[in-house]
């Protein structure tokens, strides 16, 4: 059982990068050729098909940090530290790919780049998050046990935090009069539709792609430290 | 539940020994509300709508840069793996602690809130705002104090923590400025931004009483 899963973990770095490769060629060709141009929104509308698997995978991302958090606690190990921060890295560059997209989309067709609607504060508050996340643990040791164990709890109470944060703004977006921003859904047509599956298998394997990458950099960077306190060691000696 | 008090009273004497870190808190806590009334010239214009912004911006630096110092004396002295050998559970050390910090914390707030009604000629002394400055501050300090542990470890920890713990509180910041707004009259009914406040708080206590534990076990 665990060969064999030590065996499908392995295939990331021979199968993981030209799935990739070629998921994400398929989705820009699909977005920026094959998809229908949107009559009311016009060439902007194709943001929608990385805009929107990003802001999945962002959370995605966010709820690996989150399990290897707990990871980190329980079993105290330096592996989940490394995956936790490796995750948090891929979730704060999506979410930041998110909100600038957003942003890029908003302001043809919402007049403005940024407005405090509750989805956009609630996806900033995120990037705080998790960025501050990382500050904290960028200026620990990276083979630091108890730096690792005080992240892992911002890990936790970050994830943990977002229900509360999106009551929160959609109580305060909402008590306040805002202009309609959301007006009816429409629902998707068959070719965007397919486009937009193919944006998250592509965005998708992109984040587990960057994720293993991040993480096996993690890796080596505690082994490094590691070696490094050796040599110290054994120079001192 | 008896040690969690002890370490509260051991606290709450260092503390009181060592006043300064608690008057710079205090300190800090005046000088923005005066440098609010000076930035916003709140003294000449109808200042209520802005007062609970002003309220509670201040309140959560004082707390964030109060729950700093709460375990900067630790870490100094190299006293917290001794308070961890004694016998009171983490857990115990953890409420000791934040109860102090909610004590002290407390005593700050009502001194801004006194200056406040000074300042700026408004009635801020009344149950309902007070029941909501406690629920708030009881919201935070539980939260600030767990983070605070983060401060023994790293450098440059007057920075880290407010960047921390500000994006966690935002809900609570919300919640607390919404309700105090209210409770001045300011927008009508308190009830969504009283229960808001009241599960954040029940949530960030739960939370950093269950993980406090296991972050400082060695």
């Amino acid at each position: 059982m665990t060969a064999l899963a030590l065996r499908l973990l392995n295939l990331r770095w021979t199968v993981l990068p030209p799935a990739t490769g070629i998921a994400m060629m398929a989705m820009i060709v699909g977005a920026l050729v094959a998809a229908p141009r949107e009559i009311i929104e016009g060439e902007v509308q194709r943001l929608m098909y990385i805009h929107v698997p990003s802001a999945i995978a962002t959370y995605g991302a966010f709820f690996i940090t989150f399990v290897a958090s707990i990871m980190v606690l329980w079993k105290r190990d330096m592996r989940w530290d490394a995956l936790a921060r490796g995750s948090a890295q891929v979730g704060v560059l999506f979410t930041a790919l998110v909100l600038l997209s957003g942003a890029i989309w908003g302001r043809p067709i919402w007049g403005v780049y940024w407005t405090w609607d509750a989805r956009l504060t609630t996806t900033l508050i995120l990037f705080l998050i998790y960025s501050a996340y990382l500050l904290a643990r960028a200026i620990s040791d990276s083979t630091d046990e108890q730096a690792a164990r005080y992240a892992a709890v911002i890990g936790i109470v970050g994830f943990l935090d977002v229900p509360l944060i999106q009551m929160s703004v959609r109580w305060w977006r909402t008590l306040h009069p805002q202009p309609i921003i959301f007006t009816t859904k429409p629902a998707l047509p068959g070719e965007m539709l397919i486009v937009l599956l193919i944006g998250f298998v592509a965005v998708f394997l992109l984040a587990a792609w960057l994720i293993s990458l991040s993480t096996e950099t993690e890796r080596l960077h505690q082994r490094l430290a590691g070696v490094r306190a050796g040599v110290d060691r054994h120079e001192g000696a | 539940m008896s040690l969690a008090w002890v370490v509260m009273q051991k606290d709450l004497r260092l503390a009181w020994r060592n006043r300064t870190a608690w008057l710079s808190a205090g300190a800090f806590a005046t000088i923005s509300v005066l440098i609010y009334s000076f930035a916003f010239d709140l003294a000449t214009r109808d200042v209520r709508p802005l007062l609970p912004g002003v309220l509670w911006t201040t309140f959560l630096f004082a707390g964030v840069f109060a729950a700093g110092q709460s375990f900067q004396h630790e870490a100094d002295e190299g006293t917290f793996d001794a308070v961890l050998l004694s016998p009171a559970s983490p857990t115990a050390i953890f409420f000791g602690k934040a109860a102090s910090n909610l004590i002290a914390l407390l005593v700050i707030e009502c001194s801004q809130l006194v200056l406040a009604t000074i300042l700026f000629n408004t009635a801020l002394i009344s149950a309902e705002l007070l029941a909501i400055v406690f629920v708030g501050t009881v919201g935070y300090v539980s939260l600030t104090t767990l983070l605070s542990i983060m401060g023994s470890r790293v450098r440059s920890r007057a920075v880290l923590l407010p960047v921390l713990s500000m994006p966690l509180l935002i809900p609570l910041l919300i919640g607390a400025v919404r309700a105090t707004g209210a409770s001045l009259g300011i927008e009508a009914g308190t009830a969504p931004w009283m229960l808001l406040l009241a599960v954040f708080a029940l949530w960030s206590t739960l939370i950093s009483a269950l993980l406090f534990p296991v972050a400082v076990e060695r």
